[in-house]
């Protein structure tokens, strides 16, 4: 055991990163939500939840918050589902294991900006992909999903779905791995089917770590921002605006600073809500 | 073991490799078609029905010099920094989880959590103020202030991810060693440090791809001179001449190729990368 102080020292180095380009800049903007600060403010003066209720009654706000909605739900359950059944598959040994396992991450080491960039070119009808089949198959082309209102979102889930679901794959297997080989045994003495596999070993011993990628996941599609502004930039006019592009806009464009940094601490709540299930949920799976 | 449970394990494989060779296909072919589009291979709009361009060319790779000039130089910017970052990011995470890992606190645990929690957090939370924090600081546009700003994005989950290594480890080693009179340090450096060396490679390998690959970060913490690969591209995408699809996917394949190789030299060591503490 360490004592206090040599605890404390080891923790120091962490707290000098984390306190003034984390923790600090996170607090500093709840704090100036209630003012009117801004970088070239001259006269700082307490507004109350002025700043609250401007972010509130808009529009465009209100409309990031369900597309994140709608975006989280069916692209994180997607992708849990997806990475689940790859890792599902890689579990038995085979040959050629280790090289697919690092192939299939391949999507996932592409940025989400370059997968923005890659992805507004795979969707366009003159150099996408599907309209190189349709026009294969003698059928009509069409424009852009991420153009066409009731497509974008849609076609940017997908684009989510490709990019993070071998993530998925590559941390849920080495828990599936871990299981006792025993259980997988006895299945097979009991002659137990894929599904009743899958529900009373597979997913009760991974439930943890479910739950832990499932967080880390949330984290990531509530900041979505980098693929989503280069491959609709929010539109077609406000169908795939996010809470983040939202924020940013009104920060570094509009020079909006105090709703900025208002509707950015919105994603810093929705993460803390979050994140307090996850605290709650994980220790009851602990008990 | 009868013959119909040979044949059902059989019909098992067949299925099992049909749908890995599908999973496959689906997750590589865009990277393929933009690998082709890179070397000049693209579908001919002309031609009915259609048909590829043919003969490959590198000229697009040249041409992403003409389009951006400096991409070189930010080629090596976000190598740099990256490099750096992963050292800070994995030094103060080792560091933290192993205090926290030989803390007598009950619960330890749930503070391991917590980390989780801050690791969840998107930079897009806190950025606006971080721009000013940087500003105050005088860090705005340089090195030092992109790779503190940086390496806060990544240290809680690399703190969370190696208390997982750390805290299952016995303490026999490193009570051994300090009877043998060696210094705290002593003993994280040439007790602890090898027993977990694999896991925190596989870390940083993570580590060093995630932060190849921030954009938002640098975006906002950098005007001109620390740009990275991913805020150039996305500057000549978004602001300058409409960009070709062949220059684009060869500036995208420049900006994979580091990482693919990193992860296939490392792909033992990943083997070893676990999310969390194995209970």
């Amino acid at each position: 055991m360490l004592t206090r102080q040599q605890r404390l020292l080891l923790l120091a180095p962490l707290a000098l990163v984390l306190v003034p380009f984390l923790i600090w800049p996170a607090l500093f903007g709840f704090l100036a939500s209630f003012t009117n600060y801004a970088p070239a403010q001259a006269h700082l003066q307490l507004v109350g939840l002025a700043n609250y209720k401007t972010v509130i009654g808009d529009q465009q706000f209100r409309a990031a918050f369900r597309n994140i909605l709608v975006f989280g739900v069916v692209a994180i359950s997607a992708e849990l589902a997806i990475g689940f059944g790859i890792a599902y598959l890689l579990r038995e040994p085979f040959r050629g294991r280790e090289l697919l396992r690092v192939v299939i991450l391949l999507p996932w080491l592409v940025s989400p900006l370059a997968s923005g960039v890659m992805w507004h070119f795979l969707f366009s009808s003159s150099t996408g992909m599907h309209n190189f089949l349709f026009a294969s198959l003698r059928l009509p082309t069409l424009p852009s999903p991420l153009g066409t209102s009731g497509l974008a979102l849609p076609a940017t889930i997908a684009t989510d779905v490709w990019r993070k679901s071998p993530l998925v794959s590559f941390l849920l297997l080495p828990g599936l791995l871990a299981l006792p080989p025993e259980l997988w045994e006895q299945a097979t003495l009991e002659g137990a089917s894929l599904v009743s596999r899958i529900r009373h070993i597979a997913l009760p011993g991974l439930t943890p770590l479910i739950l832990t990628v499932a967080l880390l996941l949330v984290g990531d599609t509530l900041g979505l921002f980098d693929s989503i502004v280069i491959m609709t930039g929010g539109g077609p006019g406000s169908e795939t605006i996010t809470p983040a592009l939202y924020s940013y806009q009104q920060a570094f464009q509009i020079n909006n600073w105090p709703v900025g940094a208002t509707s950015a601490w919105f994603i810093v709540a929705a993460v803390l809500l979050v994140g307090l299930c996850y605290l709650s949920l994980a220790r009851q799976e602990a008990s | 073991m009868d013959a119909g449970w040979w044949a059902a394990r059989r019909r098992g494989f067949v299925i099992r490799t049909a749908l890995l060779i599908g999973c496959v296909a689906i997750f590589i072919l865009p990277l393929i078609w933009t690998a082709l589009a890179s070397f000049g291979v693209v579908p001919d709009e002309t031609a009915s029905p259609p048909a590829w361009t043919f003969p490959p060319t590198t000229a697009n790779y040249a041409e992403i010099g003409i389009a951006e000039p400096t991409f070189a130089q930010e080629l090596l910017t976000s190598t740099g920094l990256s490099i750096v970052v992963t050292l800070l990011t994995i030094t103060v995470g080792f560091l933290a989880a192993y205090s926290l890992a030989r803390s007598g606190f009950r619960r330890k645990r749930l503070v391991a959590q917590s980390f989780l929690l801050l690791a969840s957090m998107p930079v897009m939370a806190y950025v606006i103020p971080l721009n000013d924090t940087v500003r105050f600081l005088r860090l705005h546009d340089t090195f030092v202030g992109v790779a503190l700003a940086q390496t806060a994005v990544y240290a809680p989950l690399a703190t969370f991810i190696l208390y997982g290594y750390l805290s299952p480890l016995s303490l026999e080693w490193e009570e051994a060693a300090r009877l043998d009179g060696a210094r705290p340090l002593q003993v994280l450096a040439h007790v602890v440090l090898p027993l977990v060396a694999s896991g925190v490679a596989a870390v940083a390998v993570i580590v060093f791809v995630l932060n190849w690959n921030l954009f938002l970060l640098p975006l906002v913490i950098q005007t001109s001179h620390i740009k990275t690969i991913t805020v150039a591209m996305s500057d000549f995408f978004t602001f300058e001449r409409e960009l070709e699809w062949p220059t684009a996917a060869a500036a995208l394949i420049v900006s994979l190729a580091p990482l693919a190789v990193l992860v296939a030299v490392a792909h033992r060591v990943l083997e070893g990368f676990r999310l969390g503490a194995v209970e």
